[in-house]
């Protein structure tokens, strides 16, 4: 069934006032709001139940982890997954360490990846291996040559970001897969944090080995990232932690690890966030995809062309609406602090946008030289929010105008 | 300023504030009124309280006067985290900020020297962090990065103080050492924090000119100044600030010890149920300000509960004396219908020489629970005897006391003493 529109109304923390002004809510790309469905859910199993799962033979106990493995199966069947290839992580930075530290790399080993990736992405293969990155050009486009020659020495891991929360674009991900298994074994890790929010994704149509996301940033609760990996691959993965629930025996002499995707998830889970995490992705399955898309244009076309139309702002990103989510980061004249102005902008107007580094410091440096504010939009947001927003920021700037002297 | 010269100070404020900003032109006429309306005191009681949201919201474009835009000269903005992380941002004319501090610190002769004909104060910060704890409060920021438009160093803190490392605080000692300041600019409970490790390293701190410490930010408990005299010695001069960011210096302490308040650059009122209160009756504070051209502000609730005393002061300073009561959303709230104010609870407390530090926080029960940090100095009957105290106090509400050797600070950095999950819902 894919007949409902979002509503602003499902998501109550639109209806907040700060004082005595709405808000707009536009860093979709930190984390998303929650709609009621997801709260209730994760309430739902406050109230009614509360108890741990997969260690007892307790009414309570049985419903609450029959409600977790529901929930897997939802995730897993949104990505086109078997149920045991998705692991329940706290988020993408544990998932994609996880399989940095699993692979056992030898020290030394080699990893491309890409410039305008996460520090998620980066750092913990830059603690595993030598890490390469591909160069981007100045709106953030992959410089494809680079990377085809940086494969030309085979890696032993190339690790792919969708799509970047600095510039927005989508890269070419089954394109650039296609490359890497032409080019070598490479096994492929790809970072969907950004991309799996904005539209479905398929694992097996991908072809990728590894695949790490993060349910917050797609209406769920904070607190639960996965990891899907091929069925074989997982099970050749080391633990990255050991412990209670990930073991079926223990005895003096040794222990026997759980079957995948058990064996990865180390002590009690995130149980409520996991349930409501599934409500997430039934709120997103109900959603009529094609009006969806349109949506998203419209906001993406919005960000982008309101920031073409203001010389004082430099947009960190392509300028055009081509494969690339609503997001646009604006770098701006040196007299307006980003941070400051994020202050501002969220206390004297009500936009919530975000500032800084955006946990990719190398991109932002490279194409911004310094911090930028980003602005982000979802499927609540509308376009006149937008303009609204450049409407305050063209606002705010001339109150931040160089000094006229006096 | 007398009476009658400061109320017509206050009439041409709000004159001024009514032709110049949007937001207070819309308060008055919301309610019906213009400046001809207000004639004379009882007049001024008809112009609703602004509080802090109102300037908040309405920053800068409402509330900024015609013809300043924030990067005007002597315009200095900030961004204040709130004593009560009512978070703030604003701006303040240089020279308004001067002159208000001139007038508060005028009360205490020791303070005489800090500012002499064309010198400059070196003045160091160590405070709760303003910046997010990934900048300054991580200790990796250099000295250079730390050093604000107006010349202070901002020392390195942690937000989460007793969490700090030792390589941090002997950062901030080392630090210390290099600036070599007039004025040392801090939070008691920090700065507290900061001699203990200091006696514990063997470091003094000291300048080779004459070091001047204010504390502002928080309360000032009386724990905090006993450990600060102690390690500083009499020497010094300390003095304890009444100040709001966004207002700059509000008044004082003198040299025999009582805090003044500043009513030559503000108006001043002290109410409580929208009247104003009898002195020796505590109030909330109300502030006018007098010829502030950047940012006026009319009937400012500043959310700060002092009691005006009305007694001369023998440090011969004309400014009121007030007893600070403290926030008026940390005030414990008692069954009985009855408030006890951070200051009140700080009284019951006293200089406690066992104690380094402590905690009152009620929970949304009403309990309270009183936390500890003792130090070698405690006896057995210390903590009972304090609880009885307490229990008498705060009756009857239960009081539990607890040794513990870890307080958090909030997440803003700050340190309140004393808390009440009850009040911070709701008004006083």
């Amino acid at each position: 069934m894919t007949v409902k529109e979002p509503c602003r109304d499902d998501f109550p923390a639109l209806g907040r006032e700060i004082d005595g002004r709405g808000i707009s809510y536009l860093d979709n790309g930190a984390t998303t709001l929650k709609p009621r469905s997801v709260i209730q859910a994760v309430c739902g199993y406050y109230e009614s139940n509360g108890a741990n799962i997969h260690r007892g033979k307790h009414r309570l106990s049985e419903e609450a982890s029959d409600a977790y493995e529901s929930s897997r199966t939802v995730i897993a069947r949104h990505i086109g997954a078997a149920a045991n290839e998705v692991v329940l992580l706290r988020n993408t930075s544990e998932a994609l360490n996880l399989v940095a530290a699993g692979l056992d790399l030898a020290p030394g080993a080699r990893v491309v990846g890409c410039l305008d990736a996460h520090h998620s992405q980066l750092l913990p293969w830059r603690r595993v291996g030598h890490l390469d990155l591909a160069r981007v050009d100045a709106h953030g486009r992959l410089d494809r040559d680079h990377f085809r020659k940086l494969l030309s020495d085979p890696p032993e891991v190339v690790v792919l970001t969708h799509c970047s929360n600095v510039t927005g674009v989508v890269h070419p991900v089954r394109e650039l897969v296609a490359e890497v298994r032409a080019a070598c074994d490479a096994t492929i890790v790809l970072d969907a944090a950004q991309s799996l929010p904005h539209g479905r994704l398929n694992v097996r149509d991908l072809d990728v080995d590894f695949m790490a996301f993060s349910m917050h940033k797609m209406l769920g609760p904070t607190g639960v990232g996965c990891l899907f990996g091929r069925s074989e691959r997982l099970a050749a993965l080391r633990p990255l932690t050991v412990g209670g629930g990930m073991v079926d025996w223990v005895d003096l002499d040794g222990s026997v690890d759980r079957r995948i995707p058990f064996r990865f998830e180390t002590g009690t889970p995130a149980v409520a966030s996991v349930i409501g995490s599934a409500a997430a992705i039934r709120y997103l399955e109900e959603l009529d995809p094609d009006k969806r898309h349109r949506r998203e244009q419209d906001l993406c076309a919005a960000l982008v062309d309101g920031a073409l139309a203001r010389p004082a702002l430099t947009l960190i990103g392509p300028p055009d609406h081509t494969d690339r989510i609503a997001l646009a980061s604006l770098r701006l004249d040196a007299a307006a602090p980003a941070g400051e102005v994020a202050r501002l902008l969220s206390d004297s107007y009500g936009y919530m946008v975000r500032s800084g580094h955006m946990c990719a410091q190398p991109v932002v440096t490279e194409l911004a030289g310094g911090e930028v504010l980003r602005v982000s939009a979802y499927l609540y947001n509308e376009v006149p929010e937008i303009e609204g927003f450049y409407q305050a920021l063209d606002e705010l700037l001339t109150w931040l105008a160089p000094p006229t002297g006096g | 300023m007398t009476g009658t010269a400061a109320f017509e100070a206050a009439r041409q404020e709000i004159a001024y504030a009514f032709e110049n900003t949007a937001f207070f032109r819309k308060h008055m006429e919301d309610n019906g009124l213009h400046p001809a309306d207000i004639k004379d005191a009882d007049d001024f009681l008809r112009i609703p309280p602004t509080a802090k949201p109102d300037y908040r919201r309405h920053f800068p474009a409402g509330v900024l006067a015609k013809g300043y835009t924030l990067n005007s000269p002597r315009v200095m903005r900030f961004q204040s985290s709130g004593t009560s992380g009512d978070r703030l941002n604003s701006a303040i004319l240089s020279y308004d900020l001067a002159r208000r501090q001139a007038t508060a610190l005028a009360v205490n002769r020791r303070f005489d020297d800090l500012w002499r004909p064309g010198s400059r104060p070196r003045t160091c910060r160590f405070a709760p962090p303003n910046c997010s704890d990934v900048e300054c409060a991580t200790g990796l920021s250099t000295l250079e990065d730390r050093t604000l438009p107006d010349g202070t160093v901002v020392l390195s803190v942690a937000h989460d103080l007793m969490a700090t490392p030792e390589w941090q605080i002997v950062k901030a000692l080392d630090e210390l050492e290099i600036c070599e300041p007039d004025l040392l600019l801090v939070d008691s409970t920090h700065f507290a924090f900061l001699t203990r490790w200091a006696r514990r390293l063997g470091r003094r701190i000291s300048s080779p000119r004459t070091l001047h410490l204010v504390s502002g930010y928080t309360l000032m408990t009386r724990v905090a100044r006993r450990e600060i005299d102690a390690f500083l010695g009499a020497d010094m001069p300390v003095g304890d600030m009444i100040g709001m960011s966004e207002l700059g210096y509000l008044g004082f302490e003198c040299h025999k010890g009582r805090r003044h308040i500043n009513d030559q650059d503000f108006y001043l009122e002290f109410v409580r149920d929208g009247r104003a209160v009898e002195l020796g009756t505590m109030g909330e504070l109300y502030v006018t300000t007098l010829d502030d051209t950047l940012v006026p502000r009319i009937r400012y609730a500043t959310g700060d509960y002092f009691t005006p005393l009305g007694d001369a002061c023998d440090c011969g300073s004309d400014l009121p004396v007030v007893r600070i009561e403290g926030r008026a959303t940390q005030a414990v709230r008692l069954r009985s219908g009855r408030t006890v104010s951070p200051g009140a609870v700080d009284a019951v407390v006293g200089d406690a020489p066992w104690m380094d530090l402590y905690k009152l926080e009620q929970d949304p029960t009403g309990a309270c629970t009183f936390r500890y940090v003792a130090n070698s100095a405690e006896q057995a009957g210390d903590a009972p005897a304090l609880e009885t105290r307490l229990s008498e106090a705060l009756e009857p509400n239960p009081v539990r006391v607890e040794a513990v050797d870890y307080i958090a600070c909030e997440r803003s950095g700050k340190f309140q003493a004393c808390v009440s999950h009850l009040s911070a819902e709701g008004a006083w």
